[in-house]
């Protein structure tokens, strides 16, 4: 520790704190540009001079150390006078646009010149103008107000990890420039004009809509992913405006997905109003009336519930008090990527806080598109790849990550079992054998190589696995979370406190879903067999559109319009057309309501939004159609529905009461029943298929976002990619029509090539005109077609 | 080497074979010298003793700054596992200096040997020369003669057939003035934009890839053979108490002889002027001397019999700076000359901070404006405010230059500027 004296005061610090931090931290107001506490320290703005003793000269407090005893001053007639010729040099060639400018308002150099600045400029000559960049659907640019400050340029190299922006030029003829259009590249791209401090970078889809003072701010959490970001809302009445990150939080970053999906808030997908169909179409009718519908439709049926985890944890809980009072026989799924059902070792969501996974001596990726998952973990791996910390990974493809990893490697998804067997063989042969490996092991006749990667990273002294989509989606998942968690517990990484089995879920709230549903959850394409074989009677969808996401396009197809469908949710979707009854429920942003995020993260939201049209909450939707049905309502409050979740979570009753230690955090299900081996079954087929996972397409709210679906054009693959030796052995090449044998039948299509998949591996694009080759697990590809 | 080991008669050190016909040759160097006390050094020298040696020298380093070099070579750390780098600052840019061009492209072998003791006494494995782009000649001179001494076993492997390994290789600047300066010279060095890095960390600690690094001027490297042969005692005793040992003096201007000029530090500048360079094109005193390259205050005739020491320039106002004086005769105009630097800064700024990006383009706009004649009474205050706050408040000191000889003509010649004011153009 440092102790200094800012402005007489004495104060303790960090040794090696900056002074500019120090006197942040202690309420010494610096004025700043180009300082960012993310962002690395560039020091040019030369704006936060302040006086030191004993120094000759002002010094730069953002990239001066703190030392014992230095006496420093942040006000002095010295420092106003520097202060004002900084600004005054800065606003020599910036327009005096503030009137027109989206930033006005809310502008770092518009309110330094208030307070630093002189009330007139010297300078008389010409001024300077720059050529604007196109950046996409997201960053509208207008280059000639750069304050040359850098933050962009430094985002772009330490955190987007795109790189490629930079400056050019030298003197008053610099200019932000490079192939700076490489930055709408990466998925963290809008918090570019976040962090610009004035208004050369600014936000497209909100251009020229409000000011800043016309917006009220609502602190909220995002559900588009399972992180569950803390964000704020702001909004113009009941509009939403723009979504940005909650600087009070815990990342500064967002990502492009969380931010801009707000245009789905006010889009036509919305489901503003009850609506009943009418022949080809749907007519809106009162709320009673819409009920007495949906009542019709389930009353004394053998109903099928399908939900999606985007809801608040109320909501979700309430669904299940609904099928509890009303339909005890309902089969209930919402896992639109689980084809395993049985109990997994270790259920979704995460044993290791964020700081464990940052801080972990090993990390490794197994199965996931880390960057489009969780954009923002990937960003917090790849600033600890930047200080040359280890990630590596094992997956179908290598994946872009735009960070440097330190062992990737590509396999399919039927060698998993392999790759788990030869990380229990090295630690067998190292002397860390677990009870129960021998007999898996058994049922693996090959070892891949892949595995010494996981083994090598199991003997660290810490090690986080992060399990994805290719693993949880697996048919044999269960026993391939077995056998990882055999792995784990080990080599000592499984116990409490130093838990690394981390199973990325699918969406928010993973904890209290296998809490309250993991008795009676079926797999989504069960039960959409079973509509489709009339073992259901009516289908109760809540947010989920299986036709649109998920693993079971075909099976979803065959069922829908085979039996009636009631539909409660907040985006329409595709699935919309064969709904009976729809109930409009409000979003999430729209609630007061409890969101669990993956590491078990609690956030209650108590600043709601107002919803645009006749929204109601989920659980009032719930606890009403529960009541209509015949039944007395399980709960009447809020309250009423937090105490039956609190049967299955009770801490959670000390979170609303306000009472709960803050880290408190929900901790992730553990099956130890759930001992599996491998399954027999030889592949039938030559190719394994992988669903690519795009963060611009997946999920019914992303959908009805048009910029995002911009955003999704740019930066689609082909919908089917096969590695070109896969082609070659077969040969064909690139661009060529193959067919498909399926378990459904055959198909015919153009496969595309891409270096970076593995071998023997066929990804497809849930929303590709091949989607539907998302319900297979594997192929056989063909010369063929007409 | 004819350097007397009386340090009252030495005449020249850098300079000592300059007029030598050929010097550039190795077989010639050596017939006359070059590389006659190394095998010595690398052989029954070590490190401590050479840091030693050039601490009692007092030498100080001859780029500019004028710190002492002993004592930067004290602050390299050793033993952190990571390399340490010497990096020889050719990339003489200041205007009016043109002193390190003459060793390299007369006498390459001096600064070599130079490098190599340099070298041997902090470890360095990997040498660079970071000479200035324009330099081609000079650049071409120095490669010859690194192939000749590694053909000689003088660079490369086991020099001389010690453990000494030392590699030395030349790069090319790319035209900027600013990677004169230390840190943007490292940054360039790395293949980056030329742009200096704030400190600390300094070099020393994390330099050159974030690594120990020790920059040394080309003249100051040329220095270290003669103090290792003759001892530091016998470098001190030359010129001044803390300033000691010769300096090359490059003058220019408005004097009958100018060139490059060898002396002990302590000659004054009257002697400098008259019995070197044949003294002034006009009049008896200067109107003004810019004693140690554009970047330095300027001083008056009443600083002419000023002794050229370190300490003593300073005294009068300013800096010795690479030891370039130019000379401004009763003819000079000052506003043209202030005018003509100003845009050497405003075009040389790197544009990372901004009093300097935009301060430097601002003054020369203003200063043409004056120049013209279309200037007023206010763009005085202008030009004096507008670098003030440039000088002294950015990461390196390339907008104290800029700011110096605009803030010595407002405070020596106002009344030229006023003069200018009311000349209106037709």
């Amino acid at each position: 520790m440092t102790t200094l004296f800012i402005n007489d005061e004495e104060v303790t610090v960090t040794a090696g704190t900056s002074i500019l931090e120090a006197c942040r931290k202690h309420g010494a107001d610096v004025p700043y540009f180009c300082y960012h506490p993310e962002l690395s320290v560039a020091a040019n703005c030369r704006m936060c001079l302040v006086e030191v003793e004993g120094f000759a000269k002002p010094a730069a407090s953002c990239c001066t150390p703190v030392s014992e005893g230095m006496k420093v001053r942040t006000q002095s007639e010295g420092l106003s006078k520097d202060r004002q010729m900084v600004m005054e040099y800065l606003l020599i060639h910036h327009p005096l646009d503030c009137p027109v400018c989206d930033q006005g308002g809310a502008c770092k150099l518009q309110d330094y010149t208030i307070t630093h600045g002189a009330n007139h400029g010297r300078y008389a000559e010409e001024k300077r103008a720059v050529v604007d960049h196109d950046l996409g659907p997201f960053v509208s640019t207008c280059m000639t107000r750069c304050i040359h400050c850098t933050r962009c340029v430094r985002f772009a190299d330490e955190i987007a990890g795109t790189g490629d922006m930079g400056i050019l030029n030298r003197s008053d003829h610099m200019k932000i420039d490079g192939i700076v259009e490489e930055a709408l590249e990466s998925e963290l791209s809008g918090n570019l004009a976040e962090i610009c401090p004035v208004g050369a970078l600014l936000d497209k889809p909100s251009h020229d809509v409000s000011r800043p003072w016309e917006v009220t701010r609502h602190k909220s959490t995002c559900t588009q992913c399972p992180q569950g970001c803390d964000i704020v809302i702001e909004s113009r009445g009941k509009e939403v405006i723009r979504i940005k990150s909650d600087h009070e939080g815990v990342e500064s970053w967002i990502c492009d997905r969380g931010r801009y999906v707000y245009d789905a808030f006010r889009s036509v997908h919305r489901i503003s109003q009850p609506t009943i169909k009418e022949g080809d179409g749907s007519v809106a009718v009162a709320w009673d009336e819409a009920f007495a519908h949906a009542v019709n439709i389930l009353k004394d049926k053998k109903v099928g519930i399908v939900f999606s985890p985007y809801w608040s944890v109320e909501g979700l809980a309430s669904i299940r008090m609904l099928k509890d009072v009303a339909f005890k026989d309902a089969k209930v799924a919402f896992d639109l990527h689980r084809r395993d059902m049985r109990m997994f070792a270790f259920e979704e969501g995460f044993g290791s806080s964020t700081e464990d996974i940052v801080e972990a001596d090993e990390v490794v990726i197994l199965g996931s598109d880390l960057r489009q998952r969780l954009p923002i973990l990937m960003q917090m791996l790849r600033k600890r790849s930047n200080e040359g910390k280890s990630v590596s990974r094992i997956g179908a493809m290598h994946y872009r990550t735009n960070s440097e990893l330190s062992n990737d490697q590509i396999i399919r998804p039927r060698d998993w079992h392999a790759v788990i067997a030869r990380a229990m063989q090295q630690l067998i042969d190292q002397g860390k054998p677990a009870a129960g490996m021998k007999e898996w092991m058994a049922k693996v006749t090959d070892r891949h190589e892949a595995g010494k990667v996981l083994a090598d990273a199991l003997l660290a002294d810490t090690c986080c696995l992060l399990v994805g989509e290719e693993i949880r989606s697996h048919v044999d998942a269960a026993s391939l979370i077995f056998g990882l968690d055999m792995l784990m517990r080990a080599s000592g990484h499984g116990e409490v406190g130093r838990d690394g089995r981390n199973l990325i879920p699918e969406g928010m709230n993973a904890q209290l879903l296998s809490a309250v549903f993991g008795d009676v959850r079926v797999s989504v394409g069960e039960l959409l067999d079973a509509a489709n074989d009339g073992d259901i009677e009516a289908l109760l969808l809540i947010g989920s559109d299986p036709l649109g996401d998920g693993l079971f396009p075909v099976e979803a197809k065959r069922a829908m319009g085979k039996v009636p469908m009631v539909q409660v949710g907040a985006i329409a979707g595709q699935i919309s057309v064969f709904a009976d009854v729809q109930l409009p429920a409000a979003a999430y942003s729209e609630v007061e309501g409890t969101f669990i995020n993956q590491e078990g993260r609690i956030r209650v939201a108590t600043q709601p939004l107002k919803s645009l049209g006749e929204e109601r909450a989920l659980w009032k939707i719930m606890m009403r159609l529960a009541q209509d049905l015949g039944f007395e309502a399980p709960a009447v409050s809020l309250d009423g529905v937090r105490e039956a979740i609190a049967q299955y979570i009770p801490e959670l009753k000390d979170v609303w009461a306000g009472k709960a230690d803050g880290g408190w955090k929900v901790p992730v299900k553990r099956n130890r029943i759930a001992e599996m081996l491998p399954n027999d079954i030889e592949p039938a087929m030559a190719l394994d298929v992988v669903s690519r996972y795009s963060m611009y397409r997946e999920g019914a709210w992303v959908r009805a976002s048009a910029s995002l679906a911009e955003a999704g054009r740019l930066h689609a693959l082909d919908d089917v990619i096969v590695h070109p030796d896969t082609l070659a052995a077969l040969g064909l090449k690139a661009n060529d029509k193959c067919t498909f044998q399926t378990s459904n039948g055959a198909c015919q299509f153009v496969a595309g090539t891409r270096d970076d998949v593995s071998p023997g591996v066929l990804f497809v694009s849930k929303r590709g005109v091949a989607g539907d080759l998302s319900s297979e697990t594997m192929v056989n590809l063909s010369k063929g077609g007409a | 080497m004819t350097i007397s080991s009386d340090p009252s008669k030495v005449t020249a050190i850098c300079f000592d074979r300059i007029n030598i016909p050929n010097q550039n040759k190795l077989s010639v160097a050596r017939e006359n010298g070059a590389y006659k006390f190394l095998s010595t050094v690398l052989k029954e020298f070590d490190s401590d003793k050479i840091i030693s040696e050039v601490k009692t020298s007092g030498l100080r380093g001859r780029g500019g700054a004028g710190f002492p070099t002993g004592l930067k070579w004290s602050f390299v750390p050793r033993n952190t596992g990571k390399p340490i780098y010497l990096l020889c600052n050719a990339d003489e840019g200041e205007p009016g200096t043109f002193k390190d061009r003459d060793i390299m492209r007369f006498d390459p072998h001096l600064l070599i040997e130079g490098m190599i003791m340099a070298g041997f006494a902090l470890g360095v494995h990997d040498a660079y020369i970071y000479i200035r782009g324009e330099f081609l000649h000079e650049a071409n001179v120095l490669n010859a003669a690194i192939e000749e001494a590694y053909a000689a076993n003088l660079l490369g492997e086991n020099i001389l057939g010690t453990n000494y390994s030392l590699n030395l290789t030349v790069h090319r600047g790319a035209g900027a003035y600013v990677c004169g300066e230390e840190t943007a010279l490292i940054e360039s060095l790395e293949g980056k934009p030329g742009r200096p890095r704030f400190k600390p960390p300094f070099p020393a600690v994390e330099g050159f890839y974030a690594c120990p690094t020790v920059v040394n001027n080309v003249e100051t490297l040329a220095t270290i053979p003669a103090i290792l042969e003759f001892g530091g005692a016998w470098h001190a005793a030359i010129g001044k108490p803390n300033n000691t040992g010769m300096k090359i003096f490059s003058v220019s201007g408005h004097v009958n002889k100018p060139g490059n000029y060898e002396v002990p530090l302590g000659t004054t500048l009257r002697s400098l002027i008259e019995n070197q360079c044949g003294g002034l094109q006009h009049g008896s005193v200067p109107k003004a001397i810019i004693p140690g390259g554009s970047s330095t205050p300027w001083i008056l005739a009443e600083h002419y019999d000023v002794p050229l020491t370190y300490d003593d320039i300073v005294k009068a106002g300013s800096f010795l700076g690479s030891g370039a004086i130019i000379v401004m005769d009763e003819t000079a105009d000052m506003v043209a000359l202030t005018r003509r630097l100003t845009h050497f800064y405003a075009h040389e700024s790197c544009g990372q901070c901004t009093p300097c990006r935009e301060g430097t383009g601002w003054v020369e706009r203003v200063m043409t404006r004056v120049e013209n004649g279309s200037g007023c009474e206010a763009d005085l205050t202008v030009l004096k405010e507008a670098s003030e706050h440039m000088a002294g408040r950015t990461i390196c000191a390339l907008a104290d230059g800029a700011a110096a000889p605009v803030l010595s003509l407002l405070k020596h010649f106002p009344d030229e500027v006023r003069s200018h004011l009311k000349e209106k153009v037709a």
